[in-house]
């Protein structure tokens, strides 16, 4: 039995024993290689879970719809190492209680689906420990290096350039797993911090604003970057951030369900560089 | 609608000369709500504040703004000016047109521009300012004294003789600290153990004050007024409440070669000891990573020696709770380890010891009984060489600053070895004799006149043994020649430097500190007892290098000021605190860890059945210190602080 199989029969499982109420998963796309959640809530409604190198999408964010989790039943979910970082940090930020969240770890090598062992979020402490060592993309850092080279006003003109086309649909916002904000600070009016016309002033504060509260919180999901319409390279300020607070703190979003938010958060040992 | 008065302030030439006030005045009297405008030559002076007072009666004023210096300076002032008029005290802003204009520009008509924006956005913040009342908290009359230094039992006596509880807590098993070490003092040569011991007794008996010995302060939360401190007692394995210091324990341990810490390592305990024999409180404690018996369960013979079986091997660390209304930082220095001075030997000829060496030397108490001998052989040096400055004023050995006490002990040190070994011969390098204190200079004086003392200017290069010598070279600057001393014993004056963890133990108690480690006060000049937070004071050589007359003055210093602190039962607290949203939180409780004065809980909003339907932060108003961390760390902007509110703060930026 491939894991398709094996998870579809486990999350039969599941509904039928009422060990969880809703199983999220991934279903068939308009396209193959697309697949987009579907939200399962019987046996036989199993049938239509898919599990293949499509299913990259980061699933934790669904867990937020509001209410779904308050009457404490738990909620099966399909998710690659980065959702169950994900659902470390909104632990750890009282968003959810993980004991409600049971997982279908998977992760994807070179377009092949593997299953990962663990249904808590615990469990899965060893993955999220080798993904740590093994550090930050080297693809991303790639890339990222391309930009350090060029000079500050160089590197300006670039991210001028790539968000004079943000319209501000706010795609990136909506995807994200950790933009859980009753009231997001762009819709904050009584000041209006963040100018909310389609102009480069705005467009600036806006997705420096977000990645400031992506700053060791993101877990590279990679969400944000593909739902943006007008493609601009999201990944490469998330990469940035995640970098300085894994240099600076040594710092990885996600470990637990106990890490204390980096930003809020100081040791002793702090290196403290930036303020004396 | 709002009525602003704008006073612009002359301030004598300091914003005068830099700024032309004539067109500020023109400028602002222009500004949409301004109703007034007024220009004078010192606003503070009392016709300064009455024209106040009279603008804010007269003209039925909303707001005032008094573009001026810098609130720390004058705010106050003309709150209590506004008040007077009737108007609120905290709808008064302060423009700082001088520490950030007129005294830091060169071009004057640049200067007027910067004074007219700023000036400009305080009107736009005070318009939105809102009326707020001052927040009474009770005060806990109780002190903490950290550090059983002359400076910590000064402190603690002063406060306790006026009537008000003191806990003292030190960390070594005895009270004393350096001063217990000292042989004479200068510059009376009073020796320093029968003028501080009486004070110890006194400390331990006064029924005021309990003594925590052998304990660590661990976490401090709270703040002025109302401090929660959780406090270390470490496990002495020795019953405090039944030992009588009758020392039998002490002597039948066979764990005796242990260099004493007290004595500099110039003589031994053992395994269960009291640092030295006037020890307050006089119960022994085991060093338990010297005891056989912690190591292998075998000996515990003091235990079988004792008596009244007050040895408990069991004991273990207690953690104690204290609430206290204010704190004093007494915690001392160390002496600089000399090993940085490679050129100097001091490590590899025993021979080559520090000032505080050669006060056990000389000391009455001491491993040698006050006779000058040196740890090499035990022989009288006949010739001894004294280095000054030894790592103090020198940017090589990161002690830039200079010790203070070094020449005076110095002179004292060959005076004293002048009065011990009447042939013997003294020289002392040093780079300038710094003498200034009450009969500090006629103290080095009678050094050279009565007592001979050989002082040679300048620094010494190079040291080393030589049959049997230990041979000096420096250089005579004022007879600009070398020099070579063949010596029997070499004394380093070495830095006064801060205690190794000050640092850690300045950011668990949340007090600042300086590029070396010294504690900083609140102002060097006007504040010079405080720290930075309120309630937490310095004495003694913690905050700089102090001899004892100034840890001493220090110390009764911030006894007064807590004294002052204590006379009230409550105490006015700003009403600048934080508040939070119910409606837009989202309980992640980053605000909460963020927090550094813990003022921020969770709160539960419930249906009318009582069911939790939310949990948000909730800011403690008791608690909080208007500080802004959570406001900046809150993501969805869901708190904000009275006084600063965002409205405020972005009518400010934007007028700029
Ligand atoms: C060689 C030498 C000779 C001197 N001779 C003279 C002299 O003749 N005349 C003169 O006026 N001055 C002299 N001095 C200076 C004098 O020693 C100091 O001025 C004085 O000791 C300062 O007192 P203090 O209480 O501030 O610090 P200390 O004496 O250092 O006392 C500090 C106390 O705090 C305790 N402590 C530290 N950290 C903690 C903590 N975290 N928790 C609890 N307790 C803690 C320490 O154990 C210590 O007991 C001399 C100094 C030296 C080095
Ligand atoms: S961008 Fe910031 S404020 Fe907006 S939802 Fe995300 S975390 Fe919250
Ligand atoms: S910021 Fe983007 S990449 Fe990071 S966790 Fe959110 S959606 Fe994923
Ligand atoms: S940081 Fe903001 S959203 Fe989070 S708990 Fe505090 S007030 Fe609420
Ligand atoms: S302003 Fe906020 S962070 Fe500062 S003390 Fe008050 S509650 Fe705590």
């Amino acid at each position: 039995m491939g894991i398709q199989e094996q998870y579809r029969s486990e999350a039969a499982g599941l509904l039928s024993s009422g060990a969880v109420k809703l199983v999220i998963g991934f279903g068939e796309g308009s396209t193959v290689e697309r697949r987009r959640p579907v939200f399962v809530r019987t046996p036989a409604e199993t049938e239509r879970l898919v599990l293949d190198g499509g299913c990259v999408a980061n699933l934790s964010t669904y867990l937020l719809t509001e209410g779904l989790l308050s009457d404490g039943k738990s909620v099966a979910v399909f998710l690659k190492p980065d959702g169950i970082r994900s659902i470390n940090i909104l632990a750890a930020e009282a968003q959810l209680n993980p004991e409600q969240v049971v997982i279908f770890g998977f992760d994807i090598e070179e377009g092949q689906v593997r299953a990962l062992e663990g249904r808590k979020a615990s469990d899965f402490a060893p993955v999220i420990g080798v993904a740590k060592a093994a550090g930050l993309s080297a693809e991303l850092q790639k890339e990222a290096e391309l930009l350090d080279q060029i000079s500050a006003a160089e590197r300006f003109e670039y991210w001028k350039d790539q968000f004079s086309k943000c319209i501000k649909c706010y795609a990136c916002r909506q995807v994200c797993p950790m933009c859980y904000c009753r009231r997001c600070i762009v819709d904050v009016n009584q000041p209006q911090w963040v100018n909310t016309s389609s102009h480069t002033l705005g467009n600036f504060e806006w997705n420096i604003v977000r990645a400031f509260h992506l700053a060791g919180r993101c877990v590279a999901c990679g969400g944000c970057d593909r739902s943006c319409p007008v493609n601009i390279p999201l990944r490469l300020i998330n990469h940035r951030m995640a970098k300085e607070v894994l240099d600076a703190f040594d710092y990885y979003a996600g470990e637990c369900a106990e890490q204390k938010p980096v930003l809020a958060t100081f040791r002793q040992d702090d290196p403290e560089t930036f303020i004396l | 609608m709002a009525k602003i008065g704008v006073f612009v302030c002359h301030c004598g030439e300091n914003i005068a000369s830099m700024v032309d006030t004539a067109n500020l005045v023109a400028a602002i009297s222009e500004h949409p709500g301004v109703e007034i405008c007024l220009e004078y030559k010192y606003f503070c002076s009392d016709p300064g504040q009455e024209t106040v007072k009279r603008a804010v009666r007269e003209h039925n004023l909303t707001g005032v703004v008094v573009a001026a210096c810098s609130p720390r300076m004058h705010e106050q002032t003309f709150r209590k000016a506004c008040a007077e008029a009737g108007l609120n005290p905290y709808m008064l802003e302060l423009a700082n047109i001088r520490e950030q204009c007129s005294w830091v520009h060169t071009d004057k008509e640049e200067a007027t521009e910067k004074a007219i924006e700023i000036t400009r956005s305080l009107v736009e913040k005070v318009k939105r300012n809102n009326k707020l009342y001052p927040i009474s908290v009770p005060v806990t009359r109780r002190a903490m004294v950290i550090g059983g230094g002359i400076a910590g039992i000064q402190a603690a006596l002063d406060i306790a003789s006026a009537g008000r509880e003191v806990v003292l807590v030190e960390r070594e098993p005895s009270i004393g600290g350096h001063m217990s070490q000292i042989s004479e003092t200068f510059p009376t040569l009073d020796c320093s153990q029968c003028i501080l011991t009486p004070r110890m007794v006194e400390a331990v008996q006064h029924p005021n004050i309990t003594v925590m010995t052998y304990s660590e302060v661990e976490e401090v939360d709270g703040y002025i007024g109302n401090f929660t401190v959780k406090v270390r007692r470490k496990a002495r394995y020795v019953r405090m409440e039944t030992c009588t210091g009758c020392g039998d324990c002490i002597q039948k341990c066979p764990v005796k070669k242990i260099p004493s810490e007290f004595e500099c390592g110039l003589g031994n305990r053992s395994a269960i000891y009291t640092p030295f024999a006037q020890a307050v409180p006089n119960v022994p404690v085991i060093d338990r990573s010297r005891c056989t018996y912690f190591k292998n369960g075998k000996c515990a013979i003091c235990k079988k020696t004792c008596q009244i079986d007050s040895i408990d091997f069991d004991q273990q660390d207690t953690i104690e709770t204290i609430e206290v209304g204010a704190i004093v930082v007494a915690t001392g220095f160390q002496v600089q380890n000399t090993s940085l001075y490679g050129e100097y030997g001091y490590g590899r000829y025993k021979d080559v010891i520090t000032g505080l060496h050669f006060e056990r030397l000389a000391s009455a108490s001491g491993p040698t009984a006050g006779k000058i001998l040196r740890p090499s052989d035990g022989k009288q040096p006949e010739t001894v060489v004294f280095i000054q400055c030894a790592g103090s004023r020198d940017v090589s050995k990161g002690v830039r600053y200079c010790s203070k006490i070094c020449c005076m002990y110095t002179a004292k040190h060959a005076m004293l070895y002048a009065h011990k070994v009447h042939d013997g011969d003294t020289k002392i390098f040093y780079m300038d004799i710094r003498a200034a204190g009450k009969g500090y200079d006629e103290f080095t004086r009678r050094a050279i006149e009565e007592d001979h003392a050989g002082y040679v200017r300048g620094r010494v290069s190079k040291l080393y043994e030589e049959n049997g010598k230990l041979i000096v070279r420096g250089v005579d600057m004022l007879l600009g020649r070398p020099v070579e001393v063949a010596a029997d014993m070499v004394v380093l004056a070495t830095a006064m430097v801060p205690q190794p963890d000050a640092k850690e133990f300045a950011k668990i108690i949340g007090i600042g500190y300086d590029e070396y480690g010294f504690f900083n006060e609140a102002h060097l000049k006007l504040r010079p007892v405080e720290t930075a937070t309120a309630g937490i004071y310095l004495a003694g050589a913690c905050q700089s290098p102090k001899d004892i007359p100034d840890s001493v003055s220090q110390a009764s210093a911030a006894a007064a000021k807590i004294l002052g602190l204590f006379s009230r039962e409550h105490l006015e607290r700003e009403p600048v605190v934080a508040t939070v949203s119910d409606s837009t939180c989202a309980g992640c409780w980053g605000c909460a860890t963020a927090c550094p004065y813990n003022a921020i809980d969770q709160r539960d909003i419930t249906d009318r059945n009582g069911n939790v339907i939310k949990r948000v932060a909730s800011v403690n108003p008791g608690l909080c210190q208007g500080c802004g961390t959570c406001v900046s760390f809150c993501r969805s902007n869901s708190i904000d602080l009275a006084g600063f509110t965002e409205k405020q703060i972005f009518a400010e930026v934007m007028a700029l």
